[in-house]
């Protein structure tokens, strides 16, 4: 099956997109260069579906996810959301695409503005961007996404604090969903969550999905919850993508080999038996990435040739894309 | 030239001064004077300070005052009682003062002679912390032989008469102001002490403590033209670098008191070519004292600097008079007045160095500097030259303690003499201990310049007024500091010369100015050629005011502010 | 909120009589002498009258516990009864606090004083408070570019350059070269007319200036430490990503949050304002409270040093308490019960 050709209908498209951020240091804070927090990472996702993004801590997801909606301006590479490219939008023109776009935070305390009651949180999008709205019906569509994301709306006039881990991030989520965006990015929307709460959020989640069509890009560390709610799954490495994948394939017969390694280290009930890949050493700096594949300072397979040459993010026969010289 | 002469010349050298007789009260606007140090009353009486006595001298004022000369001018009284004139008894045991009878105080009542008992009566009160009691000493009686005549009885005879009520610091105020203030309630009469009624050119408007007076022309002050100026602002606070600046280089100010800075400085905000720095100098003296007795630290504290009347207990090198002069030779005082105070210090040999009849010439060579001649008296004391250049004797190095208050010109005089004694083979150990606890009297401190726990020990002394009587007093057997007094007593030097209190005693019996300042010469000259001390400076007052001010007179015997009534604007 | 206001005044209570005791034991004891600053030519058994006059004979309990009453129950009313005019109980022989140098009630010195310290003070800080938010608030939002280097350059300077200097340096410039400013400001000064307004402004404006240099540069670095810990907190990014203004998620986001602690470290500096400005008072002569403290301790004013020393301690303890309850309003994290 074709993966991203085949859907024709895409509805983020993102190419080539790197975000450097500047390093500075001595007595006058001059630049003295930049991390590579993503580089040259390319995918689509279509109108509907859930793109996993998984990937150890510090390998760009988050910024991966903030460059798509443009809380970051990216340094280079497209972004384009609905037929149109972001990537270079400014001010009033961009503030305007914002509701088709949201995100959902991994931390729901610090995502939500201590000093504002939950009510004007998720009232403040609809200030801006409904004016046509009445005042009694802003208060009513907060009532109503309270009452969605299965909170009491009368807790409107509450402040954060007052709620637990999962009642937080379900405001997170009522206010993301304010302005009915098309695309939602969840970074790590349960990583800060009790387990026994992670189940009701995600569902909550697959649930709106269901109800408005909505378009996730999904990132987390759990790899078993990335398997159940995503269609696809992309794995990072050093900023770039190494391997994307229709989940099933990539959990049955991941290709590359930073792709087996992570996912020998999930245990499950078939494979119990396969043994855990310990890769040597640690992941090398962003802002000194090494030259050629950047995975091949760990690289269990790793030759000469992956030094000189970068590994193009190449289609495989079986319609995955992965970004090694030996993936067949 | 007799006492009345002299005051007859002092006399009408005011009147000359006091200028064309065209002005007219008020004329000239607003004086600004700034005082560094800011007055925090303006009763005299409560305080004692310099700065409290001179702000109110624009306001109260005695029977009669000192002039820029030191001469005895009359300000309340219509002239100066002497003997001649009948207005001093002939048993000195009584004066009788003529008052003016034209004067009002400011709020338009008449001043008598009662007002003057009542100031006795409220100073020497035992519970009211009278700051200047010493010019009541000796007084026996006030009674007024009618209203405008005053006459003082005095315990014993008293050849120097004028104290009581006279001068800046013994000013007299109105009784029915202060009647409800006498002893223990002096301190709570906040509004009295603050604005005081006074006979002087000026009255209080505002007193703002520590902060800034404002004073105008008093409307009943005798002189009908005087004073020129309408408002007086009278600003305290900061500093003397900064009060001189707002005279010589801002003029925001026409009078800056006390301007003791570097001489450099004053001489280069001077060049700015606003105002004048002007020095008048009295009797402050720096100088460094011999101690004459023995203060070892090996000593319990009853014998370390203490005087045994049996002379028991010599400073062991320097009881020598050799060796004082020696060190006295080594000194030059020319070289000390030009590096520490420029043109706001004058060379002196003299402990007493004014007023000019006082004043002895006999000393003068002090001024030469002589290393041969100081290095022979300590060859004739018998002091060898050691190995190391220090001159030794039985064993004992010649070796000194040398203390002062920390103070930059001290320790640079310290460093300079050091040097100077070093070259005649005198070794010297450098002191100095804050002015606070030097000065502060505490008699359990070892620091105390009373205590004197040193061979040698600098700083300035002076005395207030014009007769030296009691100043030179301060040399008798009797007043050296011991433990039984709780390290009381003037005669810091523990000197004793029987000689020299014979003289005192005289001294305190001999009337007229003159026969009074031969004795008085005479003392000096003894203190001088005997060594006891070295005279370096001769200190002056150091003011400023800009040359838009004329009639000021600077004067270090009293107020500067005497003749505020005669201060004008330039026309 | 009102009954833990309440509880913790209660509390201040015994400290601040701790304080007093402790403040009033430290001067007492301390080796000073009322006279000590008289002229050399004014005997001892004089300067013993004036020590006894001073009621410097009594035993130092006794001596405190009048101290303690006069100050907590004279000088409250005979302040009181100068504001109204009334006069309540025996007000002719209530003794107050009197200072030794002045003999004058030491809160009449401190009323008169009060004026300046608070004008001159007082608005430099309210200058240093809105020079310094704004430039906290670029800095932050711009770290590292050319004003905020600049920024951190003159904070750096302001902080660490005395005011003696900088005051000195004003004065040499608008006084002496100039003559644009007065170089000693006039305490009796009545601004009653637009000419005097004016003058009044000439006169504050270096000394304000002086103090306001110094105040901003820390207010300032508060305020871009605090800017840049909330810059980066994902409310912020929550607040770009609803599509607000750049300006409403500065202001209002970040802004709102960062004043917290700002507030707070203001609010800790307000005693300071009536601490006055000891260093800045003395060279510009604005006589403050700072210059009549230096002028007690150098006078050995030991009355007049008890009770400033003691009301900067009372109003330390206040201004923690309304920081406190500050704290509790602006931020509705923190609740006092
Ligand atoms: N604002 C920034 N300025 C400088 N460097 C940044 C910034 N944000 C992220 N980085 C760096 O970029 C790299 C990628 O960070 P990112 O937060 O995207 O990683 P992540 O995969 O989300 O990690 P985690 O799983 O821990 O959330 C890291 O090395 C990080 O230090
Ligand atoms: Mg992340």
């Amino acid at each position: 099956m074709p993966l991203d050709a085949g859907k024709t209908d895409t509805l983020v498209s993102v190419r080539g997109l790197s975000m450097h951020f500047p390093i500075y240091a001595g007595v006058f804070r001059r630049q003295v260069g930049v991390i590579k927090a993503v580089d040259e990472v390319s995918f689509d996702i279509a109108r509907g579906e859930t793109l996993g993004v998984v990937g150890e801590s510090g390998c760009g997801k988050s910024t991966t996810g903030r460059a798509t909606i443009r809380l970051y301006k990216p340094t280079a590479g497209s972004v384009v959301i609905d037929g149109k490219d972001i990537a270079l939008l400014e001010g009033g023109e961009l503030r305007r695409l914002r509701p088709q776009m949201q995100m959902i935070f991994q931390d729901p305390q610090a995502s939500l503005n201590p000093r504002m009651t939950v009510g004007s949180i998720i009232a403040e999008p609809l200030d801006e961007h409904r004016p046509d709205l009445k005042r009694a019906e802003r208060q009513d569509r907060v009532r109503d996404l309270l009452d969605r994301v299965g909170m009491n709306p009368d807790f409107a006039n509450r402040y954060p604090h007052e709620f637990s881990g999962g009642q937080r991030q379900r405001i997170g989520i009522a206010r993301a969903l304010a302005l009915e965006p098309k695309f939602i990015v969840c970074d790590e929307p349960i990583a800060a969550l009790d387990v026994s709460i992670q189940a009701q959020v995600v569902n909550l989640l697959e649930d709106l999905q269901d109800q408005l069509g909505l378009t996730y890009m999904f990132i987390s560390h759990d790899l078993s919850m990335v398997r159940h709610i995503a269609d696809r799954v992309a794995v990072m490495y050093l900023g770039r993508i190494v391997e994307l994948a229709h989940r099933d394939i990539l959990y049955e017969a991941p290709k590359h080999p930073y792709t087996k390694a992570l996912l020998s280290a999930v245990p499950t009930v078939e494979k119990r038996a396969q043994e855990r890949i310990i890769l040597k050493g640690d992941v090398p700096s962003p802002a000194n990435p090494p030259s050629g594949c950047v995975f091949r300072t760990r690289c269990p397979v790793a030759e000469a040739r992956c030094a000189a040459e970068i590994p193009a993010l190449r289609k495989l026969s079986d319609g995955r894309q992965a970004a090694c010289h030996f993936a067949e | 030239m007799t006492n009345k002469r002299r005051f007859l010349a002092a006399a009408s050298a005011l009147a000359m001064l006091a200028g064309p007789a065209v002005a007219e009260r008020g004329a000239d606007g607003e004086l600004k004077i700034i005082y560094w140090q800011a007055p925090s009353t303006m009763n005299p009486f409560l305080s004692g300070g310099t700065k409290e006595v001179e702000a109110a001298s624009m306001v109260i004022e005695p029977l009669a005052r000192y002039s820029n000369t030191g001469d005895i001018v009359p300000a309340l009284a219509a002239e100066i009682p002497t003997v001649e004139n009948g207005g001093v008894s002939e048993d000195l045991k009584s004066i009788t003062w003529k008052l003016k009878t034209d004067v009002m105080w400011s709020d338009g009542t008449p001043f008598t002679a009662e007002d003057a008992i009542f100031t006795w009566k409220y100073c020497t009160d035992p519970n009211g912390g009278c700051a200047q009691t010493t010019y009541f000493e000796g007084v026996s009686a006030m009674e007024a032989i009618d209203a405008h005549t005053l006459k003082i009885s005095f315990t014993e005879p008293k050849p120097f008469p004028y104290t009581a009520l006279v001068g800046s610091e013994s000013p007299i105020i109105q009784a029915k102001q202060f009647a409800d203030c006498m002893g223990a309630k002096a301190p709570e009469c906040t509004e009295q002490n603050f604005n005081p009624i006074g006979t002087g050119p000026f009255k209080v408007v505002e007193f703002r403590a520590n902060d800034v007076i404002t004073l105008e022309a008093n409307p009943h002050y005798r002189d009908p033209a005087k004073p020129a100026f309408a408002k007086v602002t009278f600003k305290g606070g900061g500093d003397a670098e900064s009060a001189a600046r707002s005279v010589l280089q801002t003029g925001e100010f026409d009078y800056a008191w006390n301007l003791q800075i570097s001489p450099e400085v004053l001489t280069e905000m001077e060049s700015a070519g606003k105002g004048k720095v002007v020095v008048a100098f009295a009797t402050s003296v720096e100088r460094i004292h011999v101690n004459f007795t023995n203060p070892d630290s090996a000593l319990g504290p009853d014998d370390r600097s203490v005087f045994k009347a049996d002379g028991s207990n010599p400073h062991p090198i320097l009881s020598d008079i050799r060796v004082r002069k020696a060190l006295s030779k080594a000194i030059d005082p020319v070289v000390l007045t030009e590096i520490g105070y420029g043109k706001t210090g004058k060379p002196t040999c003299n402990v007493l160095p004014g007023p000019d009849i006082y004043a002895s010439t006999a000393n003068e060579a002090c001024k030469t500097q002589n290393l041969d001649e100081a290095k022979a008296l300590l060859d004739e004391a018998g002091w060898v030259p050691g190995s190391d250049g220090v001159r030794v004797k039985d064993g004992r190095r010649l070796s000194f303690l040398y203390q002062t208050s920390t103070n930059a010109v001290r320790q640079e005089f310290q460093a300079i003499i050091k040097e100077w004694w070093s070259q005649i083979g005198v070794e010297t150990e450098l002191r100095n201990i804050s002015a606070s606890v030097f000065f502060g009297g505490d008699p359990n401190s070892p620091d105390t310049f009373q205590k004197f726990y040193a061979d040698l020990e600098m700083y300035t002394n002076n005395f207030s007024g014009v007769d030296p009587e009691a100043y030179m007093a301060n040399w008798l057997c009797d007043k050296a500091p011991t433990p039984a007094t709780q390290w009381q007593g003037e005669n810091i030097n523990r000197y004793c010369n029987p000689e020299y209190d014979a003289l005192a005693a005289e001294f305190a019996k001999t009337a007229g100015l003159e026969a009074r300042a031969e004795i008085a010469k005479k003392m000096n000259d003894i203190l001088m050629q005997d060594y006891v001390m070295f005279p370096l400076v001769h200190r002056g007052g150091t003011s400023a005011h800009a040359n838009s001010l004329e009639g000021v007179l600077i004067n270090d015997w009293d107020s500067e502010l005497w003749n505020i009534a005669d201060w004008r604007r330039a026309k | 909120m009102l009954r833990y206001a309440i509880r913790r005044l209660l509390i201040s209570i015994p400290t601040l009589l701790a304080i007093s005791f402790i403040v009033f034991a430290l001067l007492d004891l301390a080796p000073s002498d009322p006279t000590a600053n008289l002229p050399l030519t004014i005997p001892p058994e004089v300067r013993e009258k004036i020590r006894l006059s001073l009621g410097l004979g009594e035993p130092f309990p006794i001596r405190y516990l009048k101290w303690l009453q006069q100050f907590l129950i004279n000088e409250p009313l005979a302040v009181f009864e100068q504001l109204t005019g009334l006069s309540i109980g025996d007000s002719e022989n209530r003794l107050r606090v009197l200072s030794w140098a002045t003999r004058s009630p030491v809160t009449d010195l401190i009323v008169e004083r009060m004026p300046q310290t608070l004008w001159v003070v007082g608005m430099s800080y309210v200058v240093a408070v809105l020079i310094a938010v704004p430039i906290g608030v670029i800095s932050a939002y711009r770290q590292y570019s050319i004003f905020d280097q600049v920024g951190t350059l003159i904070s750096m300077l302001g902080f660490s350059i005395p005011t003696f200097f900088t005051g000195l340096l004003l004065i040499v410039i608008f006084s002496v070269w100039l003559g644009w400013l007065p170089s000693i400001y006039d305490t009796t000064h009545v601004v009653n007319d637009w000419e005097s307004f004016l003058f009044q402004v000439r006169q504050m404006i270096m000394p304000t200036m002086v103090l306001a240099l110094a105040n901003a540069s820390q207010i300032s670095r508060f305020m871009r430490a605090s800017m840049l810990d909330n810059l980066n907190q994902d409310y912020v990014r929550t607040a770009r990503a609803k599509g607000v203004r750049e300006r409403t998620v500065v202001l209002l986001h970040v802004l709102r949050n960062s004043l917290i602690p700002v507030v707070t470290v203001i609010a800790l500096g307000v005693p300071t304002i009536f601490g006055g400005a000891i260093v800045t008072e003395q060279i510009f002569r604005v006589n403050g409270i700072g210059a009549l403290l230096i002028t007690g301790i150098e006078s050995n004013d030991i009355p007049l040093v008890q009770t400033l020393t003691f009301i900067f301690a009372i109003l330390i303890v206040l201004f923690n308490l309304i920081a406190d309850l500050l704290y509790g309003v602006l931020d509705p994290r923190i609740r006092y019960e």
